[in-house]
């Protein structure tokens, strides 16, 4: 299975949500790793065939995606971003429909609804109403039903994105059960989904990729050096602007910032591991989304 | 192979079972319906309470006990209308004329033969100016004449002088209209037919109609645009199915809900009416009851069939648009706006004289056809000339299976936005 993206395009009204991609994908999991606007999403459209691309190809196994048509979504399971479920509809209702639609064979149907409401573990929600669910459970029902299927490419748009810092743990752990023998691309902009699970990091901005690698590749690719100092309060400003900061924690006394820079920035800053946190700081020059944030 | 076809189709079967729960879980959908169900009820007894008759003592009845008693007086000249009868009846409703003592009681006393009452004042009077008195004033020896003059009336009023200012009819036109005239059998059979007239002479059925096509739009509004609105469109697209059968399903689906809908609501308003009123004289031609000019040589049985069918026709057109407008604009709203215009705007628009010959080929035309039954709307095809519901029912039918790839291929190529 490899999927292969080749100058890929699109443009809206004039602007380039994605622009000119090249990537190669083969089983695995990716993280595509980039803050909002970045095309994350469009990409993952037109690689759900949602979309078409303005220009560029992609192709999976040397076919073109949308030539294959039903043969190449056989292959697919989509947790969208931002998608809604059939209100009225239990889960189990709804995860029979999609089962159907996406034409399992009523037998495995059958005993693939009951395998992924357990495993998302719907099981006491299988007979709510899909209104009734909560956002996380909804999420869960989102993965289920991308999984129905067996996919061989599974694509996961933000898929943490407004759970909680509990459910985004289980949530991680369960990707990473699931990913094995396929291709996952998981699209976020916070870094520690994807540091820990994700074979491969792709960095997007503007539409374009600006690099991608192993998280440690991506570290080691900084062209900077990440630096701990402890400062008075009212410097803090003076270094906001001059400097990248990544974090900071302030107590009674002053504050302990960490710099991103080339040079030593204050002369007692002491220098630090780097990590994936101040990789997409130094590419993207703004902070990853919080862990905690609800998006 | 054919393992792999039972397979197929219950897989079909299973989506369009999806589409229909999607459907009918809907709560407003639920809410319409319940309405609609009041309304055939509510219809019926209104419908059936139309009826009246007196009783002996000239005070009135309605509903069911005056459909008995003027079933019991009415079929006392059942049998054929032959001259002899016509004259024996002119000849009674003047007789009571004379002799009743009150107003109540002269209607009372000539109500069995008010339907061939209402056949010799509309076969006497001027053309266009009906005069509810001439059977008590016509001369017994001249009723005889009835057929004749229906014949000769449509010959010099009707398509006759070319300075009357109304519709003028091409000679094809003229030969069609008196050709059909001719095929008419006479004498008429005639019967008690109170169930059908009431059925299918009354305003209900157009009404009815109106409502049940636009709730049924609310109905099937929201099969495609739901995708986007709930956005589940992301999903269903993208899986093996979402662009091909499970489209087909929907447009099933649809297909489906309006068959089961309108009929359910055309038969059972017609099973209360005629169950109520009594099913007798459905052998009865149109002309029996009152549709005396009619050119369509159909009986009552006839004339429901096409009504229904067509009601039926334009359902699945009109309902058929909405689902395209429903699929191209994603906005449930405005597809539930277009059962609406098509079935009542065109009653508005037709007051511009202008339009008129055009309104005529609305679809709307279709959903009250036994109204129209009595009207002259021909239509000349290919040098034939025919009456214009036998070519809107066929003409809408294709145009429906003209829409059904054009939804099915719009749909299919959706993206998401
Ligand atoms: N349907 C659309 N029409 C116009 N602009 C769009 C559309 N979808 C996305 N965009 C624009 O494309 C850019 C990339 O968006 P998106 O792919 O959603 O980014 P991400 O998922 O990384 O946050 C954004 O600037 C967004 O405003
Ligand atoms: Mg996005």
């Amino acid at each position: 299975m490899e999927l292969n993206i080749t100058n890929l395009t699109k443009e809206f009204a004039g602007m380039q949500a994605v622009n000119h991609l090249n990537i190669t994908m083969g089983s695995g999991v990716y993280g595509l790793l980039g803050v909002n606007g970045a095309g994350k999403t469009t990409l993952m459209r037109m690689l759900c065939t949602l979309l078409h691309p303005t220009s560029g190809e992609i192709t999976c196994d040397g076919k073109e995606i949308f030539a294959m048509d039903g043969e190449y979504r056989k292959l697919l399971g989509y947790l969208p971003q931002d998608f809604g479920f059939y209100p009225e509809f239990t889960v189990e209702n709804y995860l029979h429909y999609i089962a159907t639609i996406k034409g399992l064979r009523p037998v495995v149907a059958q005993k693939r609804v009951k395998e992924m409401i357990g495993a998302v573990g719907l099981k006491k929600a299988a007979h709510k109403k899909m209104k009734k669910l909560s956002g996380g459970m909804k999420r869960r029902a989102g993965i289920a039903q991308a999984m129905l299927n067996d996919p061989k490419i599974l694509i996961l748009d933000e898929p943490t994105a407004g759970l909680d810092p509990n459910e985004r743990i289980r949530f991680r752990n369960l990707i990473s059960e699931l990913a094995e023998e396929r291709l996952v691309l998981l699209s976020t902009h916070i870094v520690s989904d994807v540091e820990y699970i994700a074979n491969e990091i792709l960095l997007m901005r503007d539409g374009k990729l600006v690099h991608r690698g192993t998280a440690k590749e991506l570290i080691d690719s900084m062209q900077q050096q990440v630096w701990k100092c402890y400062i008075n309060k009212n410097e803090v400003g003076h270094l906001l602007k001059k400097y990248k900061i990544s974090n900071m924690k302030s107590d009674a006394q002053g504050v302990e910032v960490r710099i991103i820079s080339e040079e030593k920035p204050i002369p007692n800053a002491v220098l630090e591991e780097a990590n994936l946190e101040d990789v997409f700081l130094y590419y993207f020059g703004e902070k990853a989304g919080e862990e905690n944030d609800m998006v | 192979m054919y393992f792999y076809i039972i397979l197929e189709k219950r897989r079909v079967k299973k989506m369009i079972w999806f589409e229909m729960k999607k459907i009918f879980l809907k709560r407003v959908n639920q809410v319409v319906l319940l309405v609609l169900l009041a309304i055939v009820l509510v219809g019926s007894f209104l419908t059936i309470r139309d009826v009246k008759c007196y009783r002996e003592d000239g005070t009135m009845i309605s509903g069911l006990s005056a459909a008995r008693q003027l079933r019991k007086e009415k079929n006392k000249w059942q049998g054929r209308l032959t001259e002899e009868v016509i004259q024996q009846a002119v000849a009674e409703n003047q007789a009571v004329n004379a002799s009743a003592e009150s107003e109540e009681l002269m209607l009372a006393g000539r109500q069995n033969l008010e339907d061939i009452r209402e056949l010799v004042n509309m076969g006497f009077s001027k053309i266009g100016e009906y005069d509810y008195y001439v059977c008590d004033q016509i001369a017994v020896d001249q009723a005889a004449d009835l057929y004749e003059k229906r014949l000769s009336n449509l010959k010099e009023e009707i398509i006759g002088t070319e300075q009357q200012e109304k519709i003028v009819f091409s000679q094809k036109e003229k030969e069609f209209l008196i050709r059909q005239y001719e095929n008419l059998k006479t004498p008429l059979f005639y019967e008690y037919m109170e169930g059908w007239k009431a059925l299918l002479d009354s305003q209900y059925l157009p009404t009815l109609m109106i409502i049940t096509i636009v709730i049924i739009g609310f109905l099937i509004s929201g099969i495609f645009s739901d995708e986007f609105q709930l956005k589940a469109d992301s999903i269903f697209f993208s899986t093996k199915l979402g662009r091909n059968r499970a489209v087909g399903a929907k447009i099933k689906a649809g297909f489906l809900a309006i068959t089961a809908v309108y009929w359910s609501v055309m038969l059972l308003f017609s099973a209360i009416v005629l169950g109520v009123l009594g099913f007798g004289g459905a052998g009865c031609m149109i002309q029996t009851g009152g549709n005396w000019y009619s050119m369509y040589n159909i009986t009552y049985f006839q004339d429901w069939l096409l009504t229904m069918c067509g009601g039926y026709v334009a359902n699945l057109f009109i309902l058929m648009l909405a689902m395209l407008i429903s699929a191209k604009t994603r906005s449930t709203v405005v597809a539930i706006t277009i059962p609406f215009a098509l079935s009542c705007a065109p009653m508005f628009l037709g007051r511009v004289s202008m339009l008129t010959e055009l309104m005529n080929l609305f679809p709307d035309m279709l959903l009250r056809i036994s109204k129209f039954l009595d009207v002259f709307l021909v239509c000349e095809i290919g040098g034939k000339v025919f009456g214009l519901y036998l070519v809107l029912i066929p003409v809408y039918l294709l145009l429906t299976l003209m829409l059904t790839p054009l939804l099915y291929f719009g749909y299919r190529k959706s993206e998401v936005k």
